[in-house]
């Protein structure tokens, strides 16, 4: 049994839609799962999440993982939306979100992490975000559930919601947008990157949504 | 010892990263940082975060591998107000190595590019994977300590005995950074630091706007 049913949106439309439904309890302790997604030269594709994914600890040690694997062919367009993932007491998580680009290809993804749910200690996840187009547009681990980055002023700053959202969209934003919790900001080689902490998803959500907005291939999502 | 690391390690080394505070500034001014407790808390955290980054990369690049190292830690610094601080200081330092330790090794890095970023110089001009990563992960807390002195006027010796205790991770750190030489570029870790980028990027409005002491 697949853990994850992919729930297609029938009728004609010109982005083929897909929502993700979680059909049993994952990823717990152990799981090792893996969606791998190709996109066909000049197709459109959209993969949304219907509910958030709660990360737990399984009964013997040992964590669990998460990998989607993505291959744009050329002119292909992919937007990744899972719902938020919440990280709880002793989970021990770790998801990869590895994606290659052909010539003219986009994406879209975006990633809303909360460390534990109100009022407990979070377990721990390290989350990759990692895509190249013709050399690397972004490699980034980030390792939460660490009390002494978390709290610090340089790691989370003690927020306890963390969300980025990659934008690989025709044009990129010209500067960087910068606001006291969240910026978007070009990067090096092609690729604007939002990223945004909170308190809780909705205000992560909010600032990532406000991002997008300022983001000049927005008409286009 | 090795004597080119101490020196670019030096306050008095002429590379100009006494302008730098690592993104304190910008966390002083938002009462983040405002005793010696949060300060050790911001440095624990940049040295796990931006200075493994930065000693993984300044080990890497004591093997050549150039411009692969530049466009691969160029992917790992998505905030472009901390690229931008890591060529400037980069820049300062090939001012002072082209008369310092002329090399064919630093030829080939600068005919590349006048602004390498500042771990790989200080990789190729260290040369050995260990001190070059110790010097890189070093050189990420030495800066924003003595900008917190400055700022917030704490004790000097107090500062000083927060950057000593760091010891032991930061030889960890360059431990595990030395242990990656040979992991092929695009393989290499790639620690986020989400506060930082934050930080960077409202530290570099706010120094267009207004009259700040530090350049990041």
């Amino acid at each position: 049994m697949a853990p994850l049913r992919l729930v297609p949106r029938r009728g004609p439309r010109e982005v083929a839609l897909a929502h993700l439904v979680s059909a049993v309890t994952a990823p717990l302790g152990g799981d090792d799962l893996e969606l791998r997604v190709t996109v066909e030269a000049g197709a459109s594709l959209e993969l949304r999440g219907v509910a958030a994914t709660l990360a737990l600890p399984g009964r013997h040690p040992g964590g669990s993982r998460a990998v989607v694997d993505v291959e744009l062919a050329d002119g292909a367009s992919l937007a990744y939306l899972p719902e938020a993932t919440v990280v709880t007491a002793r989970a021990c998580h770790e998801s990869v979100f590895r994606a290659r680009m052909g010539e003219g290809a986009r994406l879209r993804t975006r990633e809303i992490v909360v460390l534990g749910r109100v009022n407990e200690r979070p377990g721990s996840l390290t989350t990759t975000l990692d895509v190249r187009r013709n050399g690397p547009v972004i490699r980034q681990t980030s390792q939460l559930g660490t009390p002494e980055v978390d709290d610090s002023p340089a790691g989370l700053a003690g927020r306890r919601v963390f969300g980025t959202e990659l934008l690989c969209w025709d044009d990129d934003v010209p500067e960087a947008i910068s606001e006291p919790w969240w910026s978007l900001v070009p990067l090096a080689r092609g690729g604007s990157l939002a990223t945004a902490l909170g308190d809780d998803a909705v205000t992560v959500e909010r600032a990532l949504d406000e991002a997008r907005a300022r983001h000049p291939g927005s008409k286009g999502f | 010892m090795n004597l080119a690391a101490l020196m670019i390690a030096d306050s008095r080394f002429p590379g100009g990263g006494h302008v730098h505070s690592g993104g304190l500034e910008e966390a002083v001014s938002r009462r983040l940082v405002h005793d010696e407790a949060s300060l050790r808390s911001f440095l624990v955290g940049r040295l796990r975060t931006a200075g493994a980054l930065g000693a993984v990369f300044a080990a890497a690049a004591c093997g050549g591998r150039y411009a692969e190292l530049d466009a691969e830690l160029d992917a790992r610094t998505p905030s472009p107000a901390q690229r931008n601080a890591s060529r400037v200081q980069g820049r300062g330092i090939a001012r002072a190595a082209r008369r310092a330790w002329p090399s064919a090794a630093l030829d080939e890095l600068l005919r590349l590019t006048p602004r390498p970023h500042h771990p790989i110089i200080v990789g190729v001009l260290v040369g050995e994977p260990f001190a070059a990563a110790q010097t890189a992960a070093y050189h990420a807390v030495t800066g924003p300590a003595t900008g917190a002195i400055r700022l917030l006027g704490l004790d000097p010796f107090g500062v000083n005995a927060v950057l000593a205790r760091l010891a032991p991770r930061i030889d960890a750190i360059a431990a595990m950074a030395a242990d990656h030489v040979g992991t092929p570029p695009e393989d290499l870790p790639a620690p986020s630091a989400p506060a930082l980028d934050l930080l960077a990027e409202a530290h570099d409005r706010h120094h267009s706007e207004e009259v700040r002491l530090f350049v990041s």
